[in-house]
């Protein structure tokens, strides 16, 4: 009888782990709206922006919109071997360079906002205020030199991590190996509170920046140093890929949240995420050249075609790029 | 915020655990029986192949045993992140079982936590069943038994010892971040698990959230082994019957 007990066990342990299997794969068929994969950086999640605007497109486009939380550095990697739907990073040379390689098919500036240098309290560099971030960095090394100051960086090749470095390489200064350089090997939330704790400098958007603050309160016991230098913007850049190089995407999804985002109606939404009082994306489809970045004038004309096609409204400030254009084409076709 | 000495932040986790429970959070409720479905199936999948396994590397003398023995050994000792990082590459679009399209899905959580717990499930159970006294297989042997009635008693014998290696699998399975993370890409809603979830949070600044589901996942795994540990009891108060009857049979 015992013996059946023991072969009635195993048999119960087949079944409910068939059941679960069975079960399983019946909830991933029974989920109508299509899951759409957004490779991103952690800014946009630290901060809650897609979070935010999850709601808006998953009911517009009957979509479910989830993303894969990595740096941009990641992101372009996982977005390359065909992992991921669509790319919402910011690093624009790794992103022209992705173009370049024909992962991706187009590419926009689609918001930014800015870095900002943070450090302790007490900031022993005293670099606060400083307009120069480059010479900032550069303070900062001297005093880290004398045992006085640490750098806590993300280490983990991701956007963030990449602009800090060009502006090591712009202040000629190798910080790689240095004692008073940390490096987290982590996302921008945790790198904050490693320089939290270690009451170091670190460079942080000013998006992750605000939402930790507003999350942990006193307990940060930080604050902006350097703010407002160029060299400091942060521009997102949304890409799509190729499909013909990745067939098995969701290309479809994907032009459409590209769509939403450069939408008249997406560009607002990003103007109005705020965290506590503070807004932290600012829209940039179509107008770069205003923060003085390159224009981007064929792919603006493209997609603001692609959007008055879709019946999606173009930001207001883009339709004036339209009416502008159009003329030129009459005169085109005089000729 | 009341200052508490740091401790308000694992407080006001407790009771926003609490509330988190007690308010049936839909989103909560989702990863919790995401964490509870996939580390469940791999428990049941590891216990499946393992204790089969296990059992028969213990009870058979084969050329290799010794070295199979020390792999089985070192892979309950895979770091998650390992497999986690191969699953990935493998599972990937540009991977070899690419065309599987299982990359980010339930299905392949299951599959890294099953390859990390199956060799935990086998070990546990291999050194459950060693254990038998091998009095026990002589006496059974003696008494006319078939191999396979032979297996039966040993199996039996060992009950507790197998009941514990799942019990341990499933441990090894709810806690593990890393693997499911790389594989199932924390997707909302989808496989987002609690581990996952906890990193995420923690990321994010929002300790309480993230003590809440700690709590919760330590409270699911609290639960799931005072059942075994109740099941194993009623095996062994079963165990002591059957000793009794054994004791006394015809009298």
């Amino acid at each position: 009888m015992k013996g059946k007990y023991l072969a009635g066990i195993l048999l119960v342990i087949v079944a409910a782990a068939a059941a679960f299997a069975l079960g399983l794969s019946g909830m991933a068929q029974s989920t109508p709206p299509e899951r759409l994969v957004i490779a991103t950086t952690t800014s946009t999640v630290d901060t809650g922006l897609l979070d935010y605007l999850k709601p808006h497109f998953d009911n517009e486009f009957h979509a479910n919109m989830t993303w894969l939380y990595l740096g941009t550095g990641q992101a372009l990697a996982v977005a390359s071997r065909g992992d991921a739907d669509i790319l919402l990073v910011h690093d624009r040379v790794r992103e022209d360079a992705f173009v370049k390689a024909s992962n991706g098919t187009h590419r926009v500036t689609v918001m930014y906002n800015d870095f900002v240098l943070i450090g302790p309290q007490d900031d022993p560099a005293g670099v606060k205020g400083m307009s120069n971030v480059t010479e900032a960095f550069k303070r900062i090394a001297a005093k880290g030199e004398e045992g006085k100051a640490v750098f806590v960086s993300r280490g983990d090749n991701s956007g963030t991590n990449a602009l800090e470095l060009r502006i090591w390489s712009s202040a000629k200064i190798t910080a790689k190996g240095k004692p008073w350089y940390i490096e987290a090997g982590q996302g921008m939330g945790p790198t904050v509170r490693i320089s939290n704790e270690k009451q170091g400098y670190t460079v942080s958007d000013r998006g992750t920046w605000n939402k930790l603050k507003s999350e942990m309160g006193d307990n940060l016991k930080m604050q902006i140093l350097v703010e407002g230098d160029k060299a400091l913007l942060n521009p997102y850049g949304i890409i799509l890929l190729n499909t013909e190089k990745y067939p098995n995407i969701n290309s479809k999804l994907a032009e459409k949240f590209f769509l939403f985002m450069i939408s008249d109606e997406g560009q607002k939404l990003i103007a109005d995420f705020k965290v506590g009082e503070d807004q932290l994306f600012f829209p940039l489809f179509g107008k770069p050249d205003t923060i003085g970045l390159p224009s981007e004038k064929s792919e603006v004309q493209y997609w603001a075609q692609q959007l008055t096609s879709n019946q999606m409204k173009p930001p207001s400030w883009v339709q004036q790029i339209i009416v502008v254009a159009i003329p030129s084409i009459f005169t085109g076709d005089k000729n | 915020m009341i200052y508490l000495g740091g401790w308000e932040e694992i407080g006001f986790g407790l009771f926003r655990a609490l509330q988190l429970i007690f308010s049936g959070d839909p989103e909560v409720l989702r990863i919790t029986l995401i964490s509870l479905r996939v580390s469940g199936t791999a428990t049941l999948l590891g216990a499946a192949i393992g204790i089969p396994v296990g059992a028969s590397i213990a009870l058979r003398r084969f050329p290799a045993r010794t070295l199979l023995i020390s792999v089985i050994n070192t892979l309950m000792g895979l770091p998650p992140v390992v497999v986690g990082l191969f699953l990935y590459l493998m599972l990937s679009n540009f991977g070899p079982m690419g065309f599987l399209r299982l990359l980010y899905t339930p299905e392949a959580m299951v599959l890294a936590q099953l390859v990390l717990v199956a060799p935990i499930t086998a070990g546990v159970t291999l050194s459950a069943v060693s254990n038998v006294d091998a009095r026990l297989k002589e006496m059974a042997v003696s008494l006319g038994a078939d191999p396979l009635q032979e297996v039966r008693i040993i199996l039996r014998e060992a009950r507790l010892g197998l009941l514990t290696a799942v019990i341990v699998g499933f441990g090894s399975a709810i806690s593990e971040v890393g693997a499911i993370m790389m594989v199932g890409g924390n997707l909302l809603g989808y496989t987002r698990a609690l581990t996952t979830a906890i990193v995420l949070l923690t990321n994010q600044g929002a300790f309480t959230e993230a003590i809440a589901l700690g709590i919760i996942l330590l409270g699911l795994a609290f639960a799931i082994n005072i059942l075994l540990t109740y099941l194993q009891l009623r095996t062994k108060a079963g165990l002591f019957a059957a000793e009794t009857e054994r004791h006394h049979p015809v009298t």
